[in-house]
């Protein structure tokens, strides 16, 4: 499988980067924790890191170029055969010569696009060429906001986008983007197919808020059959991750909890969301850094009970649920979300669900959390509660954002995305009333400001 | 060990680039792999040497002779070193700061700002130009690195030195740009007295706890 490179966020503020140098070329090797290219923003140079071994199958952006943060700028894959064949599908990009120059109009660089792959791909027939040619004046004409990213021959797509192509062999130059700037999102390479695709399930709640478009739901979910470890009439042993989520789950019986909801209005968050979604914010990383920066006024909700008394952590580092697909649950830790812009953020989001799945990651990344989040959005389900996990004194359950019809206070009435949450907290340390203005003031961060999340 | 402890050397002979470099690297490292938590603080002068970053556009050279430039790991275009100027040199984990590079930038900045106006000498930024200007005149100059936000290089400001050895190049790529220097503003100003206001700032600043190694 291949790992994407980001353009990284140097700071809340940057846009976009220049690349300096590539460290590595091509078919070079690279180690975790390696640098790989030398990024500048302003007066400041940042070394990029691979964040797995194998070799660097593409560099999608060459030395001396300028991408938006978020954007795939290099490929990293595992091992070499997996190289022969990124290489072949980023061909295109790879050939220096077919690159237009960055004067030219878009629209010229629309027909290249066109030419190249169909240089690319001798077997293509004609009707498709002129296909391609209508679509892109479609295309066009959609176009409201000059194209940052289509002043090359490149192909511009969503990481999952790519990775669902690659998985489903469609070619990614034929497609219309249907994202900002005419990026192709996972979505366009669905609709082409007709199908919808199997992915790992993991409850990465990416797309947990917002859940408008019911095309979302089948991701995870395309099969009617749930979840089974066994078949029918067998037992099944438990896997050590499930013993231990067994034994948490057990010794939480012990403690007195009360649980307390809140219906909260998402719109704004939703349309702050599809703006920074294109520089790779995930949702996830968006409630994490509104649950942190509320707890930061809420301590009473950040600490836990020790038979000495109330314990305040030093740090508020926020672990979220996520169901591993052979069973058990596991919960990647942000750690001081308030420290990190939501770029970044989001990044290391990715980095712990991806290496959660590889179950690669260290101790402390899972179990350091002072408190927790658990979303189950992305199934639609409109609201549930959680478990407290030992060693904290609060987890909050988050449910799906649907549109409800919404009673104003003069009366009137308008429909709205609502969505629920609850929290579940240890009585012995946070009483109803700290429960209550800790949900009240992250409603009114999510409802009224979701733009101040982003440093 | 405090995350915010962090060496100081100050040197008082005058440090050749290469060597500082090498000790920085040395530092970063060993921040990096986890094997300290020192953090570290320079502050010293150099001989007459030109440094560029590695993004830097090779024509603000002019004619110099390529034997005493050094392409570096730092942002910016070429800028030059030389005895008088006093270089601060800072290796902190920003992980225990703010991870952001513009945060780290207007930092410095700001370290500057409050350094000059010690001696009584208004310093101001001007946005997207980054360092720190008296009227349309640069006084001190910043350029970083930074791996795994542990960050390399710093600032430079011109107390006393030759400002002539700036015409060799365009210093930062700005054309037309000049320098100046703290003694065209204060006469009696002595460097040692400069470095001590330097440390006793970036102490404060950066909330360190300096120690000697």
């Amino acid at each position: 499988m291949s790992h994407e490179i980001f353009m990284p966020a140097l700071s809340s503020t940057m846009t976009e980067g220049k690349i300096v140098e590539w460290l590595k070329n091509p078919g070079d090797k690279v180690e975790r924790g390696e640098s790989v290219l030398v990024v500048e923003s302003d007066k400041a140079d940042m070394d990029v890191e691979s964040f797995q071994d194998g070799y660097l199958a593409a560099v999608l952006m060459p030395a001396g170029s300028t991408a938006p943060v978020g954007e795939t700028i290099g490929l990293i894959v595992e091992n070499q055969e997996e190289m022969a064949e990124i290489q072949e599908q980023n061909k295109i990009v790879l050939n220096p010569d077919e690159r237009e120059s960055q004067d030219e109009k878009s629209q010229k660089n629309e027909i290249s696009k066109i030419k190249v792959s169909e240089n690319s791909e001798k077997t293509n027939k004609p009707v498709e060429t002129s296909k391609a040619k209508k679509e892109v004046q479609v295309h066009r004409k959609s176009e409201t906001i000059a194209p940052l990213t289509n002043q090359s021959s490149r192909v511009v797509a969503s990481p999952r986008a790519r990775k669902i192509a690659s998985q489903m062999g469609v070619d990614l130059s034929k497609l219309n983007g249907s994202g900002p700037n005419g990026r192709i999102q996972a979505e366009d390479v669905l609709l082409v197919k007709g199908q919808p695709t199997s992915i790992p399930w993991i409850g990465e709640g990416d797309k947990a808020v917002g859940l408008s478009n019911n095309q979302i739901i089948p991701e995870n979910n395309s099969s009617p059959t749930g979840n089974s470890f066994g078949s029918p009439g067998e037992t099944v042993q438990f896997n050590t991750l499930q013993k231990a989520v067994n034994k948490n789950m057990e010794s939480s019986l012990n403690i007195p909890c009360f649980r307390v909801g809140y219906s909260i209005e998402t719109d704004k968050l939703d349309s702050f969301y599809k703006t920074v979604k294109q520089n790779g914010v995930t949702m996830t990383a968006l409630l994490v850094k509104a649950v942190a920066k509320t707890l930061k006024n809420h301590p009473q909700v950040n600490s836990f009970f020790t038979p000495d008394g109330i314990s305040y952590p030093e740090k508020i580092n926020v672990a979220v649920a996520v169901a591993m697909e052979d069973g058990g649950l596991i919960t990647p830790v942000l750690r001081d979300p308030c420290k990190t812009d939501l770029f970044e953020l989001s990044r290391e989001w990715k980095d712990l669900v991806k290496r959660s799945r590889l179950k690669q990651l260290d101790p402390e990344e899972y179990s350091t959390g002072t408190f927790t989040l658990s979303n189950l959005g992305m199934f639609g389900v409109d609201r549930f509660d959680a478990i407290l996990p030992p060693g904290t004194g609060a987890i909050l359950a988050i449910a799906a954002s649907q549109p409800t019809v919404v009673a104003n206070k003069n009366g009137s009435i308008s429909v709205k995305k609502v969505m629920q949450v609850n929290l579940t907290a240890d009585h012995r340390v946070i009483y109803g009333a700290d429960g209550a203005s800790f949900l009240k003031e992250l409603a009114n961060l999510i409802e009224n400001a979701p733009e101040s999340l982003i440093s | 060990m405090d995350k915010r402890t962090s060496i100081i050397n100050e040197p008082h002979k005058i440090s050749h680039f290469e060597d500082i470099f090498r000790l920085q690297e040395e530092y970063q490292r060993n921040l990096i792999d986890h094997k300290s938590d020192l953090q570290f603080t320079w502050i010293g002068e150099h001989n007459l040497c030109y440094t560029i970053g590695k993004g830097g556009n090779r024509k603000n050279l002019l004619n110099l002779s390529k034997n005493n430039v050094f392409t570096i790991n730092r942002g910016g275009e070429v800028t030059c070193h030389m005895p008088g100027q006093l270089v601060i040199y800072l290796i902190l984990d920003l992980n225990s700061y703010k991870k952001d590079l513009d945060w780290y930038l207007r930092k410095l900045e700001k370290v500057i700002i409050s350094i000059l106006s010690h001696f009584d000498i208004k310093g101001k930024t001007i946005p997207g130009l980054t360092g720190v200007w008296c009227g349309d005149k640069k006084i001190a100059s910043i350029g970083i690195g930074c791996k795994r936000w542990i960050t390399l290089h710093g600032f430079a400001i011109n107390v006393d030195c030759d400002l002539e050895n700036f015409n060799q190049i365009i210093p930062c790529g700005i054309k037309e740009c000049q320098m100046t220097r703290i003694s065209d503003f204060n006469k009696n100003i002595n460097i040692n007295e400069v470095k001590k206001i330097v440390k006793k700032i970036i102490q404060k600043e950066f909330n360190l706890k300096f120690v000697s190694k």
